[in-house]
């Protein structure tokens, strides 16, 4: 594409007054050619719209440098169409409230940011949509036939599009159809379960194809183009979807492991599952000897929130155990459910049923459980009643029912081993290496991915699906598959209904963003994609093993087989190439590194040092503008460069800076580790190992390894922004000033 | 020794305590404990009074002082979450621990007396003459004792401008005041006895 290119300078907001703002326009004639460079001062404006508007109409203008406001906002007042290309220089936030006024510094610096601008569409292409081969499937693919599971599918049917629901056992309904009762909104009472009436939803909707007996023995492709192979009742079948809900459930956590509290040596002690398997069978009686119950005991986080154990808390058996207090006391009016509790944790309005439960006149004791024992038949607990301040002791009980917590079913019973690498050392006789949770080989058979980084999701610690649940629930490490219901956190049925909603509402977006070419969160809507010049390629795998989300297979040789549909646009796999041979249309090494080239160095006598930051556009680049917002002043010596992720950053920038005279190099990005906050889940992560690598680079250029610096920022950091900021400059100044200056 | 739970107590303030049934509804936040200005004078505040009556300690209860310090300022029952009724349950213990004989009902109506008389001589209490009058009753000597042991009170009170040194004055249209106590004693809402 032949660029034409203008310079739109917005005076408004204050910037007319803090820079001179001709001289800009013309170094932009002299050094980058630009016939068109113009002022306005309410550019956001109808005006100011139309004066674009008329030059890309009269002037055929089409790539359009705008140094007005962050890219941030009025993104949509300055969209000219995809046929253009369009580069926002932040005058406002960067530059004009956070500078001085017509300062000698200021203007030098809104020169380097045009230079910066002119420098980086030199090397943007338009981007064009990414379009598979194959036709892309609509349908979406449902793992698991519980209520998380049916409502996904049920949900995907009313929102028009098909769901095939692929069911382990030969009836639906998982946990569901096994319980008595319900507690579910508006949690006053309990209610049917519904289970009945659901399975019949599913069987006779016509957008649902329903396969029990099944498992998914093999998912292959992306978004949008998955096949998957489906083994049901002994006969094989191959379906093809567009985005995948796995919704696996949970399996209680194994009482057995439970002997403190007399489970497997009393008769009388239940979990309770088995207590709803038995209410649900029909009648509540002593397991010992068939009598009825009068005494029950509710022992609650039964093996939960203990280091030993399940160090969470599952959150449904407070309810669980209160909703079986009420079939006690159906059963028979005169019993008295003692309830042993922690702490009650009934969420949100479900504090409604706990009312209704006390109102019943169970005896909510809170304390812990020092021993559970037998006499004369009878069963008897011994705890330490913490609010009494006294060890007391509960006899004659008939039923001892210990809540027991939820555990997904994708947490292997053991760690699962893969195959050593030649070189591991920690490799057993076999050759085999245990597997580390944060892998997509950590998890039980379930979506069987023909995936390079593993068949299943990658999971948590304790075995949940990795995603940050609070910032992108449903989102998984794998693109286009989402979680829902007990898989993604313990819940109860209401909750995993509203979370199976979301999740297919999620698929759809993502069978729809896919469908055009679109990338899925959290750069949704980003129409490039990684191309990878293969021919320069040396096999290295650092593409295909770094991928936050697996989008990279490889072949027997070695070579990266990208899915661009599986791609979240990270740019981590860009960063990691030592080839450097990944790159997007308008995002590449060579990109970045043209514009690190176009900041001026001064001479090392005028001692006005430049500092290059990296931002990460998700959270650090918010909290810089925020800090702009707040006329929060930093050094006008730094220029700051937005970078997909900080995953994407590569090596060669630092050595090329440094190498041009720059003082410092800053890199803002996201916290990782257990709570991170990445978007991209590994990017700053892998960001940190490759930056601690780097004093060989310093080294080999006599540098102080003080020049290149990593920082966490959150995007409620915005205060923090110039603290950082006039740190790293003190560093350097203590540093002193690049050698490599004037070279 | 390990103490039992026994419903049984529970049941009996359920059914005969005024509001008593409320108490189902404690959750064992501890505000009303945390808001009681008499809370230090008290030997249970009133959340655990509660949970002595689900463990079944009835003499623990029913023998407690707290139950019959309450004052009847309300801050417990505006800010209970649960919108039990502290002071109804508190006042409910201690009429059905006079009912049941467990609290001595003589006490209180001498105190009682005293107060009423004061009230309808000079229309308000004198803090010096009243607990004297009410320590005499106990016979001269021990109603020289317990006044002396109440003398440190007496000073902090002065002190504060919480009490005079000179007798307290009448009322203004003492005559109107007594008019109506003496209706109220007509209707037999109070009296000397």
């Amino acid at each position: 594409m032949d660029k034409n290119i203008g310079i739109y300078i917005c005076t408004g907001c204050g910037i007319g007054d803090m820079l001179d703002c001709d001289p800009i326009a013309e170094m932009a004639s002299d050094e980058y050619s630009v016939s068109i460079c113009k002022n306005h001062p309410f550019l956001c404006g109808a005006e100011g719209v139309d004066l674009i508007k008329k030059d890309i109409e009269g002037e055929g203008v089409n790539t359009i440098i705008i140094a007005a406001c962050s890219p941030r906002v009025n993104y949509d007042v300055f969209d000219f169409g995809q046929d253009k290309i369009i580069e926002r220089v932040n005058f406002r936030e960067h530059v004009a409230w956070s500078q001085a006024e017509k300062d000698e510094n200021t203007q030098m610096l809104a020169e380097d940011y045009i230079k910066m601008a002119c420098a980086k569409i030199g090397r943007t292409d338009l981007p064009e949509p990414f379009k598979a081969e194959e036709e892309y499937s609509k349908d979406i693919l449902v793992v698991g036939g519980g209520v998380a599971g049916m409502t996904a599918a049920l949900e995907t049917a009313k929102a028009g599009y098909n769901a095939i629901l692929v069911e382990k056992d030969p009836k639906l309904g998982g946990f569901l159809a096994k319980m008595k009762k319900n507690v579910t909104l508006p949690y006053k009472d309990i209610s049917d379960t519904g289970a009945e009436a659901m399975i019949k939803a599913v069987s006779d909707n016509p957008k649902i194809k329903v396969y029990t007996s099944a498992a998914v023995e093999k998912i292959s492709g992306g978004p949008g183009i998955f096949s998957v192979e489906i083994k049901a009742n002994g006969n094989s079948a191959t379906e093809r979807a567009g985005a995948i809900v796995q919704a696996t459930g949970w399996v209680p956590y194994d009482a057995n492991k439970l002997g403190h509290l007399g489970y497997g040596k009393f008769k009388n002690v239940i979990t309770n599952v088995e207590m709803e398997e038995m209410a649900a069978a029909g009648k509540i009686t002593r397991p010992s000897d068939g009598k009825d119950v009068k005494n029950v005991l509710f022992i609650q986080c039964a093996g939960s929130r203990d280091p030993e154990h399940l160090p969470y808390c599952s959150s449904s058996c407070c309810l669980v155990s209160m909703k079986q207090a009420t079939y006690v006391k159906e059963q028979n009016p005169e019993a008295v459910n003692y309830i042993l509790y922690k702490d009650i944790r009934t969420v949100g309005q479900s504090e409604d049923f706990y009312r209704k439960a006390q109102m019943d006149g169970n005896v909510f004791i809170r304390g812990s459980v020092e021993e559970v024992g037998e006499s004369g038949g009878n069963l008897y607990v011994s705890a330490n009643d913490e609010l009494l301040g006294e060890k007391i002791k509960i006899e004659e009980l008939d039923l001892v029912v210990l809540a027991v917590g939820m555990v997904p079913r994708s947490l292997p019973a053991e760690i699962p081993k893969i195959k050593a690498p030649s070189d591991s050392k920690e490799a057993d006789a076999d050759g085999m290496i245990e597997v580390k949770p944060d892998s997509g080989f950590f998890a039980t058979s379930a979506l069987n991915l023909a995936y390079r980084q593993g068949p299943e999701l990658p999971t948590l610690k304790y075995g949940f699906p990795d995603s940050h649940f609070i910032c992108f629930p449903y989102e998984t490490r794998r693109t286009g598959i989402y979680s829902a219901g007990c898989i993604r956190r313990p819940m109860e049925v209401g909750k995993a209904k509203d979370d199976a909603t979301g999740a297919a509402m999620k698929a759809i977006q993502c069978i729809e963003a896919t469908s055009i070419g679109m990338a899925v969160h959290p750069r949704a809507g980003d129409i490039s994609y990684p191309e990878f010049n293969m021919s320069r390629c040396t096999q290295c795998k650092r593409c295909t093993e770094e991928c936050p989300f697996g989008a990279i297979n490889e072949d027997e040789k070695g070579n990266p087989l990208p899915s661009p549909t599986r791609c979240r646009r990270c740019g981590t796999c860009m960063g990691a190439c030592p080839e450097r041979i990944i790159s997007f249309k308008n995002y590449s090494v060579g990109m970045i590194g043209d514009m690190l080239k176009a900041v001026s160095v001064p001479e090392e006598d005028e001692e006005k040092p430049r500092v290059i930051v990296f931002v990460c556009e998700n959270d650090a680049y918010p909290a810089v503008d925020m800090a702009g917002i707040k006329k929060m002043n930093w050094s006008p010596y730094v220029r700051f460069v937005p970078v997909r992720c900080l995953g994407s950053i590569a090596l060669v920038w630092v050595a090329d800076a440094l190498a041009r005279g720059i003082d410092g190099l800053l890199f803002m990005g996201c916290r990782h580790g257990d709570d991170y906050q990445c978007h991209f889940v590994k990017g700053s992560e892998l960001a940190n190992t490759r930056l601690s690598k780097v004093s060989e680079t310093l080294d080999r250029l006599s540098l102080e390894s003080d020049r290149v610096k990593f920082i966490e920022v959150g995007i409620t950091d915005c205060d923090k922004v110039p603290a950082i900021i006039s740190e790293f400059m003190e560093t350097i100044e203590s540093v002193g000033p690049n050698p490599y200056k004037g070279w | 020794m390990a103490g039992n739970y026994d419903p049984s107590f529970a049941k009996e303030v359920f059914d005969n305590v005024d509001s008593g049934e409320e108490i189902k509804m404690c959750m064992q936040c501890g505000i009303c404990a945390g808001s009681c200005p008499l809370r230090h004078e008290m030997d249970y505040p009133p959340r655990q009074i509660f949970t002595l009556i689900r463990a079944g300690r009835r003499d623990e209860v029913m023998n407690s002082k707290a139950i019959k310090l309450c004052t009847s300022c309300y801050r417990c029952k505006v800010r209970c979450p649960r919108g039990i009724p502290v002071i109804d349950v508190m006042h409910g213990l201690a009429h059905y621990g006079i009912k049941k004989g467990i609290i001595p009902r003589k006490g209180t109506a001498a105190f009682g007396g005293e107060f009423w008389k004061m009230i309808y001589n000079i229309g308000r209490i004198d803090e010096k003459t009243l607990p004297l009058k009410y320590n005499l009753l106990e016979g001269l000597v021990p109603g020289i004792k317990s006044t002396i042991e109440m003398a440190p009170m007496g000073i902090q009170m002065f002190l504060h401008h919480r009490m005079k040194l000179l007798p307290e004055r009448k009322i203004k249209g003492i005559k109107e005041l007594r008019k109506m106590l003496d209706k109220a004693k007509e209707m037999g809402k109070g009296g000397a006895n």
